[in-house]
């Protein structure tokens, strides 16, 4: 007999994603994902002005500002076919390269590293033998005997004080953990470096963007960073190495900690490779354009279809016209009026209040679908895209991280394997790499360009009397983003976000085939349904973010998430 | 010199939940501050928080609440307060993590000494609301406490001769599309 268990972090106005799994023999039967909250946020973007679109869209969400900004001047750009200077798109990369490598660095460590991390067990480490475990592995200067007795202290010093139960937001001394203390140990060290460099990188998007979380130097056309090399006041010579500075020391600690550390995890884990693997159509859109009419692209796009890794179809630029016919949403199964598969630029956000049901409506998300098909996006979807595809960087990275993976497991694991929950941190790693090698690149592009003598920023867009339709893309940290906008006469007329997390957590279509979510938690073991990590490890591994567009504070500590097993 | 800051936080296109970034914003635009002070508007950082509390000696966060009190309620919980109940297990990691947030900071060993969260409880949480009016007329009464807890933890502000224009520009260009 199936055993009903819901995850439900569900309160008044917080908490949006809700999972509700039956387990039978140890196992996930079936599954649900659910979004509790409405994310109708484009309905307030109707008749405004489209050049100030993004300032709004970039409140959607307070961890993924920054992109839903790049979406929206893009989805405009798009629709005027204004080409954008050369300076303003390395500008643009530099902002979504260093937040790429905040939000991945933050991803692993501080919000999923502790399903895989036991930190009851740390006390009982030997500081020295976690360091001698490293040496040799990483020239990373953070890993002496010193550093880890200090971090080592800090988890003793909290415990003692009673204050651990406060942190309890993991499910540790589960029977499912299982690294030695002196990796615990390791990993924990790193968590609390890993606060360090992340900073960096939003200090890097703050000094480009004018100021962080919110950057100010978007427009329509281009940016509004003026360049002047001897001003104080503009992007100078000293702001320029202050970048510099930044992403230099942040790719040493993706190098050299961060990817050793997943592929560490991955390879004493590697039956999590077996997991979690769920939809696999694989969706990704290229990204950081080489020149202003985004028609060369240092990140490579297409989709795969079945699982069949070995080849991809590659998408040309952001508006492939593939991609944009091929896009639609459904609503059978979400809280929507409507039950034909909808373009998004005839798409309708038209609310239909009702209770959850697992046979009807159960999800204030859409159910995105490509070619009619579920799609998974984010890193592993961009990583085995660029695999298929020969891409030389992306071969490169992924070798290096699959060797690394294998060695520690003691067997091989192949690019096959990362369709799974592990694959997905390793495919997050990966990228991050990729990146932080392509942040060097695109500085020195922009300080080429710019001691070449091109200053110019922006192009004045001007709009026509009619009507026309642009598509913004962005291969976000979370994956596919796409901005898709109507305007008439200067004004918005329609204006849906496709984003990461609604292909991930979509619901089932009207054909019944579940989202990646639901998908992915089939056949995950579960040991314990009052504390069922295995899920939870598998829905961390897509880096979920619902629309967290909602930040109020219940100090009666009510938002708790809830299991309940029935 | 202590470094304290002052963040709003909160959703701008939820209604009261805008009363964040409202009065960090209004502060920024009526007084200046001595060394040390910053005031900013953080929308709903989740996590991120971090990044911006570190290195902080006093935090001051400006946040709607849902404690069941009346709307337009002013409440000023300190850190022991904030910190008191356990973070949720948590499906999707970017739901709001003040507790969390100040927790990991601490960790860390560069978590700011001194927080206070002054909460205003809102009622109205619509896409595209402005400021309900309870909530609105509070305002003053958050600006007073945030001030309070700046000179008790040895910094200064001074009111500014000539206001700097508030830039609410989610309310204006919403005043824009009305008109």
């Amino acid at each position: 007999m199936a055993k009903r268990i819901t995850i439900d972090p569900i309160s008044r106005i917080e908490g949006h994603l809700r999972v509700d799994v039956e387990v039978e023999n140890g196992a996930v039967s079936n599954s649900w994902a659910s979004c509790t909250m409405w994310r109708g946020i484009e309905t307030i973007l109707k008749g405004r002005d489209p050049r100030e679109a993004w300032l709004f869209t970039q409140r959607f969400c307070g961890v993924c500002t920054t992109v839903h900004a790049m979406a929206s001047v893009r989805s405009v750009e798009d629709a005027l076919k204004l080409e954008i200077p050369l300076n303003a798109q390395y500008i643009r990369n530099l902002i979504l390269i260093n937040h790429g490598l905040h939000d991945h660095i933050v991803h692993f460590y501080h919000l999923s590293a502790l399903d895989f991390v036991d930190i009851l067990k740390i006390p009982q480490a030997n500081p020295a033998k976690t360091s001698a475990l490293i040496e040799g592995l990483s020239p990373w200067t953070g890993n002496s005997t010193k550093t880890f007795l200090d971090a080592q202290n800090k988890v003793k010093a909290v415990a003692a004080s009673g204050q651990l139960g406060i942190f309890t937001n993991g499910y540790w001394g589960h029977p499912a953990m299982k690294l030695s203390p002196e990796v615990n140990l390791l990993a924990f060290a790193h968590y609390i470096q890993a606060l360090e460099y992340q900073r960096k990188s939003v200090q890097a998007v703050a000094i480009l963007g004018s100021k962080s979380p919110h950057i100010q130097n978007l427009t329509v056309g281009g940016v509004a960073n003026a360049i002047n090399l001897d001003s104080l006041a503009t992007l100078n010579m000293d702001r320029l190495f202050m970048i510099k500075k930044l992403m230099d020391e942040v790719k040493p600690f993706v190098d050299q900690v961060y990817l050793p550390d997943v592929c560490a995890i991955a390879g004493m884990y590697s039956d999590w490779f077996n997991y979690g693997a769920g939809v696999t159509n694989y969706l990704a859109s290229p990204d950081l354009p080489l020149d202003g009419k985004n028609t060369k692209f240092d990140l490579v796009g297409g989709y795969i279809m079945d699982g069949n890794i070995s080849s991809a179809h590659k998408f040309d630029g952001f508006r492939d016209k593939v991609f944009v016919d091929g896009v639609t949403e459904e609503t059978k199964h979400a809280w929507y009026k409507g039950e034909e598969p909808l373009h998004p630029w005839k798409g309708e956000t038209d609310p239909e209040v009702g209770d959850w049901s697992a046979e009807g409506k159960y999800s204030w998300v859409k159910a995105p679908r490509f070619q009619g098909k579920p799609m998974q996006v984010g890193p592993l979807a961009q990583i085995l895209v660029g695999y298929a595809l020969g891409d030389p960087l992306t071969r490169k990275h992924t070798d290096k991280a699959l060797d690394l993976i294998s060695t520690v497991a003691g067997h091989r694991i192949g690019v096959e394997k990362l369709q799974s929950t592990m694959g997905r941190h390793v495919a997050r790693a990966i990228r991050a790499s990729m990146l932080a090698e392509l942040g060097e690149k695109h500085w020195t592009l922009l300080v080429n360009n710019i001691a070449s003598g091109d200053v110019a920023i922006h192009n004045t867009p001007e709009f026509p009397s009619g009507e026309i339709e642009g598509v913004g893309v962005h291969e976000a940290p979370r994956g596919l983003l796409s901005h898709w906008t109507v305007i008439k006469g200067g004004k918005i007329e329609n204006y849906q976000a496709v984003v990461p997390s609604t292909w991930n957590a979509s619901p089932r279509d009207a054909k019944g085939v579940r989202g990646p979510y639901e998908a992915s938690l089939l056949h995950n073991p579960i040991a314990d349904p009052v504390r069922p990590l295995e899920a939870i490890r598998t829905i961390h591994s897509f880096d979920p973010c619902m629309a967290c567009a909602c930040h109020t504070f219940d100090p009666e500590g009510n938002a708790v998430a809830t299991v309940k097993v029935l | 010199m202590k470094k304290i800051k002052i963040c709003g936080v909160g959703s701008v296109l939820l209604g009261d939940d805008a009363v964040g970034p409202y009065t960090a914003r209004w502060i920024a635009a009526n007084y200046e501050f001595g060394e040390g002070v910053e005031v900013e508007d953080l929308g709903t950082p989740g996590l991120d928080l971090i990044a911006y509390m570190t290195g902080m000696d006093v935090l001051i966060l400006v946040d709607s609440v849902d404690n069941h009190q009346p709307t337009g309620t002013v409440t000023v919980y300190d850190k022991a307060a904030i910190t008191h109940h356990r973070p949720a297990v948590r499906l999707d990691p970017h739901s709001p993590a003040i507790t969390e947030s100040i927790f990991v900071a601490e960790l860390a060993g560069d978590g700011p000494e001194f927080v206070y969260l002054i909460g205003v409880t809102g009622e109205q949480f619509e896409v595209g609301a402005s400021l309900s009016e309870p909530v609105q007329n509070a305002i003053s009464s958050v600006v007073e406490k945030a001030l309070e807890r700046v000179v008790e933890h040895g910094g200064s502000y001074r009111k500014r001769d000539v206001p700097l224009d508030l830039d609410i520009w989610w309310e204006n260009a919403r005043m824009s599309v009305v008109a």
